[in-house]
């Protein structure tokens, strides 16, 4: 079904742009972190963000679904829209937005609850399960999904903390799909991993694309290219180049891009 | 550009001189000495702390034993005019049991033995009658409470003619010691033999309880507000500082707040639990606050970013991550604040708590006593039967904090869990 849809995407050029950002300005005090950013995430492609560290990507990624607020010190400058609403907008409820863009973080942090309490919590605060058995077939599908469900099926009330570090990673992204998100940002999700638990991760990112619009942070340029069909370059607070990922990283057209994918620095 | 610069070169290192031996040595004479001085200081504290319990139990045990004298009682043959069908408390008050149990003691033991037995020891006797009428014709053998000088003497502390006294009961084995139950079911009196600890034990319980439901919610929820939702500037800086005093403040002080706001300006009930308790909420408050930031503080930021990613709002944050989480140390201050609570005496004693209550509080606005107050008064007092009555306070005061540090270290390994 998904490799359907992806094909008929295929032969229309015109994908679906879920999420626009345009001329996004982000200050942390003083001190401007973002300069100007504008770039468009769509439905079908996963977009990875790339550059050295310091260079402001996982500042934007949060800009997406408002974890910047967080911050007491953050400014957001500039738009940034979903499906074409604006999530700065005085009208826009934060507490739905991060329903609809949901977050994987870069250290696995799992609820220190059970595996199904993990899965089960943002559906049932949201109110998105109608009776028990209901929200038991969300956990479910939901690990499955997040390619889980065999190794834990048996152990569902096990602590979400006891598991390897690629497992509660894949929890984490379980957790986020639960809620039926739009968007999913992942901000460098396999960096606290090893080769084979990063594997899986990538396997389910193939997996979960074209179903949720998928922005991923990368410090790998290996795994830009192997799981993105985007890349945005970042450098410094700025967008320098963004792309189809094979253009980015075969025929990069900006000097800095080419600088950074060669590993000149970085 | 400029000539590399010349390293002297570095003679091979002899770590079998004369120099490295003595250096060695050094390290391990000072490594030594650092854990003797460890232990010494350990064993100090250890052997302040069994010299107070020894010291307590040695006095105090006594206080939880009386001295019972059997006297027989010839009910038909003693100056008692009381109907058995007709047995009423006022019939009973209007008997001078007094009077008849003086009478019944010198027929039993002698001329000189109404000294002997308590001056209180007439209630047995009404009891006795109370529960069972047909006493009333038949000789029995009643046990009565001692004076508190044949009390004193049976625990051989007493003066040479009550000394004289226990000799002659014991040889005609009238005399026996039992558990003092009414210490731990009466309340203050001017008998020492008479007194328990169950009025200001639960004056105690009533004014804990008080302070817990005031200070332990206001507690957190400041805590809970200044961590997660109160904007980080001189405002709060003041605020923080203001907690952190608060909590030095010497307690007598306290107490003249109390005196003067809750008694003067409110006009509540003087001398009661809720009062005290209130006092006593001002004290405990900023040591929970305290220690609740610290335990909230150390709950990782990535449960926050967590539960903020699947679109919990912020209050959802706290309540289903973050004090479940911060719930153990919050737990323990709470307990070493009402563990200090417990033990304060100065602040009550401004509240009218030190008044000579007599009987057990029914609710928190009754005039009640706590337990360090009660050991307070009691050590005041001049009766020599006071004396292990104040120690057998202090082990029940010692025991009702063991028991709740008991339970705070229960608790806190109960939520403990790990993330």
């Amino acid at each position: 079904m998904t490799a359907m849809i992806h094909e008929q995407h295929n032969m229309t050029p015109t994908v679906e742009t879920k999420m626009t950002a345009r001329d996004v300005k982000v200050f942390y005090g003083e001190k401007q972190a973002i300069k100007g950013v504008s770039i468009d995430v769509d439905m079908d492609n996963v977009t990875a963000f790339i550059g050295p560290s310091g260079c402001g990507k996982s500042t934007f990624l949060r800009t997406l679904n408002r974890m910047n607020d967080t911050v007491a010190s953050a400014r957001v400058e500039g738009t940034i829209t979903l499906d074409g609403e604006d999530i700065y907008a005085p009208s826009m409820d934060v507490v739905q937005l991060r329903a609809r863009v949901g977050m994987v973080f870069q250290k696995p942090n799992p609820f220190p609850k059970s595996i199904y309490e993990n899965i089960a919590y943002g559906p049932r605060i949201h109110g998105l399960a109608h009776g028990k058995a209901d929200l038991e077939v969300i956990v479910e599908k939901s690990l499955r999904r997040a390619g889980l469900w065999d190794e834990v099926k048996d152990r569902l009330h096990d602590s979400g903390t006891a598991l390897s570090g690629g497992q509660q990673q894949r929890l984490c992204i379980g957790r986020a799909i639960a809620v039926e998100p739009e968007v999913i940002l992942m901000d460098e999700p396999c960096s606290a991993l090893d080769p084979i638990a990063t594997a899986k991760i990538e396997e389910l990112i193939h997996e979960l694309r074209g179903r949720y619009a998928i922005v991923i942070v990368t410090h790998n340029m290996q795994q830009a290219a192997r799981v993105s069909q985007r890349t945005a370059f970042f450098h410094l607070g700025e967008l320098v180049e963004y792309g189809v990922t094979s253009d980015i990283f075969t025929n990069p057209r900006q000097e800095r891009t080419k600088d950074y994918i060669t590993g000149r620095y970085g | 550009m400029s000539a590399t610069p010349t390293v002297p070169k570095r003679l091979p290192t002899d770590w079998k001189s004369d120099a490295m031996r003595k250096r060695i040595a050094r390290r391990y004479a000072a490594e030594r000495r650092f854990k003797l001085a460890g232990l010494l200081a350990v064993g100090l504290s250890a052997a302040f702390l069994a010299f107070l319990l020894f010291s307590m139990l040695g006095n105090g045990l006594r206080g939880f034993t009386r001295t019972e004298i059997a006297v027989q009682v010839d009910f038909p043959a003693s100056p008692l005019l009381l109907d058995p069908n007709a047995i009423t408390d006022q019939a009973l008050a209007n008997a001078n049991l007094p009077m008849v149990t003086g009478a019944v003691v010198k027929k039993a033991l002698g001329a000189d033995a109404e000294e002997w037995v308590s001056p209180t020891a007439w209630t047995v006797l009404r009891d006795r009658i109370k529960a069972d009428p047909r006493i009333l014709g038949r000789i029995e053998t009643i046990k009565l409470p001692a004076s508190t000088a044949i009390d004193l003497a049976a625990k051989s502390q007493g003066s040479p003619d009550a000394e004289a006294a226990v000799n002659r009961l014991s040889k005609a084995r009238l005399i026996s010691t039992g558990f003092n139950w009414g210490f731990l079911t009466l309340s203050d009196g001017t008998d020492p033999t008479q007194v328990g600890i169950w009025g200001a034990f639960k004056g105690t319980l009533l004014t804990m309880l008080v302070t817990l439901a005031l200070s332990f919610p206001v507690g957190v929820a400041t805590a809970v507000y200044l961590e997660e939702y109160a904007r980080k500037n001189w405002m709060t800086d003041v605020i923080e500082v203001s907690i952190n005093n608060l909590a030095a403040v010497p307690s007598i002080i306290f107490g003249l707040l109390g005196l003067s706001i809750f008694l003067n300006v409110l006009h509540l009930p003087r001398s009661a639990s809720l009062v005290g308790g209130m006092t006593l909420a001002l004290m405990t408050m900023p040591v929970i606050v305290i220690a609740g930031r610290n335990a909230i503080k150390s709950v990782p930021p990535s449960i926050r970013d967590a539960a903020l990613g699947v679109g919990a709002s912020p209050v959802q944050v706290v309540f289903h991550h973050v004090l479940p989480l911060a719930l153990p140390g919050i737990l323990t201050g709470t307990i070493i604040g009402m563990a200090r609570a417990l033990g304060e005496t100065a602040p009550l004693l401004m509240i009218g708590m030190r008044a000579f209550i007599a009987t057990p509080p029914g609710g928190i606005t009754d005039p009640a006593t706590v337990l360090p107050v009660q050991i307070f008064l009691w050590s005041d007092e001049v009766s020599k039967g006071f004396v292990e009555k104040t120690s057998a306070a202090i082990i029940v005061l010692l025991v009702f904090l063991l028991a709740m540090n008991g339970l705070a270290i229960y608790l806190r390994n109960k939520f403990e869990r790990r993330w």
